[in-house]
This record gives structure tokens, C-alpha cells and sequence, in this order.
């Protein structure tokens, strides 16, 4: 996720016309993520899990399950060091008049 | 019990409130077909308020600001839904459900019941709902009529607000079986960095702990003139709040915030403090202490008042 990093800082504020576009989902910016286990239990989709890094500081990380997203933002609040972001929803979900987005549509 | 919103919109999650040591759960409401839009949910929908995030797992402030929708799937989709759970769990499951047309009412009223619920929570004072319905012109022959067409227990889910009191009184005329008090209060903020209506703009649902002292006061008026059983809800965060709606004469309590926000233990955790509530006043029944409260009320004219107080006279400082 260290592309849409930049692209993408957080939650505020969504950049202009981005959820028209594509539908947002959760992602963790790896490298800031602390590990601190509060995210995966305060989604309600189990899209939030803590996988091990063995490169990463804390040996683990929380990465989430892009197909469980539904992008309703209670980790952003959870977050303490604002390590999740907003990236466009890659799993396919047609967007009205849109269309899946493609390779090519993607920022 | 688990009040309807995300806490229930899986099976999965009934399974898991369940073995919580839950008493209940109400499913997530079901929206008529008319309704459609609400089964496609905004992103992001949730936005926590003055929370003591810190907390881990024991927050005791927050503010949860949401623009919650339906039940995503198809109404067929919901039956076999209520279908699962009963199959998957043992506690009693309520169906939830909203519409605005009678006919729609009582057809879904009727699949619930055909589907195997144990009862029906009907959903006449979401935040959420689309439009400005107004309780006597809609919901009443709503009431009446999903009365007369099914047979297991109807609740029916009020908003907190000046005339919930009487609803209370109406809904029971109309039949009802159970009074749900209170569901969320529609509420607004306002970024003021940005200028703008904070998350999606437009009018959200918010709740939290503060607002179990609307629905206590509602709870006490209502418990006092209506004869069926109250469900109260709204900001339980710990075993002493649930122990607050008994005293008022709350026959149930439903909890879902606390869940989201501190997660599923907060079930055991919260029956866990009733049975040491229980165990330090030494009783055995929460029957034994419920609607106790309300006894010890007192009428305005009765509340003892000083005169001749030097201190209440007007300040003359100005002079």
C-alpha cells in the first residue's frame, strides 16, 4: 500500500470525487501499522486479520480482506496511529454506470 | 439481547452472541422492496464521536454517528436468513422489518412468522428511514393490521422524542405484545475545519451512553400507564445499566454499541456484573427488584421546596 499512501493520506477528507468513481475500501499502510489488535475485533465483516511479517517492527500486521470490506469505517476511527487508508475497492463490485473498475481506470 | 443493526446481520454472529451467553437477538432490519436503496450501503457509514479510544476495550464515552442502512440482501434472501439462524442457534431470534404500505407490512410479517422467528420487531422509528412517515397517519394501521395476520409476539420499536409516550399508549391499543424503547435519535454535526456536514452530509442516527437517560425517563413513564412488556434500549455499557432499565421495570434489555465498539465480550462481561449485582443485594430473580424505581418517584408538587432562602432572591449586584 505504499503507492496509494501518498495518494490517499486518510479518511479526511476523502479526496473529491473519489467514492463516485469507485466504491472505497479499508487498506493498512504496512509500515505504520503498530499491531496493537484493535482493529480486527471492531469489524463486523471479518474483513480486518493480523498476518505475520517477518521484515515488519512488530513480527505482525493487520491486513484487510478486500472482498469482506464494505468500506463502513469504524477501523479508520479505531486506528490510533492512522495507519488505515482509503483505496479504491479492487474486488469487483460493479459501481452503478461504471462498471467493474479495470486495470486501466485505476489511479 | 443483541438489538437489530451489525451485531446481527449474519449468522455467524447469532452463533457468536450466543455463545456469549446472549438471551436474545434481533436480526437486522429488512426493508420492503419499495425500499430497495437501503440495501445498498454508503461508504464509510460510521463515524465514532468523542470516543476514549485509549479505553481498550472498556470505553465508557463515545458518540457512534452512523448512517446505518438495511438488511443488504433481497427480502427472500432474509427469510432464508431467520431460516439459518434458527437452525444454527437456540436463543429466541426476532425478525425485524420496515415498510411504509400495509399490504407490505403484513406480507413480510407473515413470511417472518413462516420462516420460524420467534417474534417480530417492527422497525417504525429507525433514523434511517427514507422520508418523513409520521407515526399516526402510517404506522398504526401498520400495527393493528400485523397484529391480526400473525400469531407469534409483535414488538414494536419507538423513537425517543415528546410523543413517545403517547405511541406507548397507542401501540398497545393497537395490539401489541411488546414496546422496543428507544432506537436511535436522528441527529446532525458539523466539521467545522472543513465547514461541511461531517461523513456523508446528510442527517445520521446517534447513540451512545448518554442517551440511556432519554429512554430511562421514557421507560418510566411509559411503565407506569401500559400494561405490556418494555424492552428498554439504548447506551447500556455495563452491568449497572442494564440494572438501571430493571429497576424502571424494563422486562428486557437490548444492547449493540457496546458490542461495536468493545467488542463481544462485553456480553459476558456485562452478565457477568448483574450476577455480581445479584449476588452482593442477595437476591436470586431480577424479578424480584424490576419496576422497584418506580415506587420511590416523586410527583413535582411533592418535591420538597425552601423559601425565605436569602441566597434564591434576585442579586442586586447591579446596582
Amino acid at each position: 500500500m505504499t503507492g496509494s499512501e501518498k495518494k490517499y493520506p486518510g479518511l479526511n477528507p476523502l479526496p473529491p470525487d473519489f467514492a463516485k468513481e469507485f466504491p472505497p475500501v479499508a487498506a493498512v499502510v504496512e509500515e505504520k501499522c503498530i499491531a496493537c489488535d484493535r482493529c480486527p475485533p471492531i469489524c463486523f465483516f471479518d474483513a480486518i486479520v493480523m498476518e505475520a511479517r517477518a521484515k515488519h517492527k512488530y513480527k505482525r500486521t493487520a491486513v484487510v480482506v478486500e472482498g469482506n470490506c464494505t468500506g463502513c469505517g469504524l477501523c479508520f476511527e479505531a486506528c490510533p496511529v492512522d495507519a488505515i487508508v482509503w483505496v479504491p475497492d479492487r474486488s469487483g463490485l460493479p459501481v452503478p454506470g461504471k462498471g467493474a473498475p479495470t486495470e486501466d481506470t485505476e489511479p | 439481547m443483541v438489538a437489530s443493526g451489525p451485531a446481527s446481520h449474519d449468522v455467524n454472529q447469532v452463533k457468536l452472541a450466543e455463545d456469549q451467553t446472549i438471551g436474545a437477538v434481533v436480526l437486522k432490519t429488512a426493508c420492503s422492496d419499495k425500499f430497495e436503496h437501503m440495501r445498498f450501503w454508503p461508504r464509510p457509514r460510521y463515524k465514532l464521536l468523542d470516543w476514549d479510544k485509549q479505553m481498550d476495550g472498556r470505553s465508557k464515552h463515545f458518540t457512534l454517528y452512523s448512517y446505518e442502512q438495511g438488511y443488504s440482501g433481497t427480502l427472500e434472501d432474509y427469510w432464508n436468513f431467520i431460516k439459518a439462524c434458527k437452525k444454527r442457534a437456540r436463543v429466541p431470534i426476532i425478525g425485524s422489518i420496515f415498510a411504509d404500505v400495509v399490504e407490505d407490512w403484513v406480507m413480510m410479517a407473515q413470511k417472518v412468522e413462516q420462516s420460524g422467528a420467534d417474534a417480530i420487531e417492527l422497525d417504525i422509528s429507525s433514523p434511517h428511514r427514507p422520508g418523513s412517515l409520521d407515526f399516526e397517519t402510517t404506522f398504526v394501521s401498520a400495527i393493528r393490521s400485523v397484529r391480526k395476520s400473525v400469531k407469534f409476539p409483535v414488538l414494536v420499536k419507538l423513537a425517543a422524542g415528546p410523543d413517545v409516550f403517547q405511541q406507548c399508549v397507542t401501540a398497545e391499543e393497537c395490539g401489541a405484545d411488546a414496546l422496543s424503547l428507544c432506537n436511535r435519535i436522528r441527529g446532525f454535526d458539523v466539521d467545522v475545519e472543513t465547514q461541511r456536514p461531517i461523513l456523508h452530509g446528510f442527517f445520521a442516527g446517534v447513540g451512545g451512553p448518554w442517551a440511556k437517560y432519554y429512554t430511562l425517563r421514557h421507560l418510566a413513564e411509559a411503565v407506569q400507564k401500559v400494561k405490556i412488556p418494555i424492552s428498554g434500549t439504548s447506551g447500556v455499557i455495563c452491568g449497572e445499566d442494564v440494572i438501571k432499565y430493571v429497576l424502571l421495570g424494563a422486562t428486557m434489555v437490548q444492547i449493540l454499541s457496546v458490542i461495536m465498539i468493545n467488542g463481544w465480550e462485553s456480553v459476558g462481561r456485562i452478565n457477568k456484573e448483574i450476577s455480581e449485582y445479584m449476588a452482593r443485594k442477595e437476591i436470586t430473580s431480577l424479578d424480584e427488584i424490576r419496576g422497584k424505581a418506580i415506587q420511590h418517584m416523586t410527583h413535582p408538587d411533592e418535591i420538597v421546596r425552601w423559601s425565605g432562602e436569602p441566597k434564591s432572591g434576585p442579586r442586586n449586584d447591579w446596582k
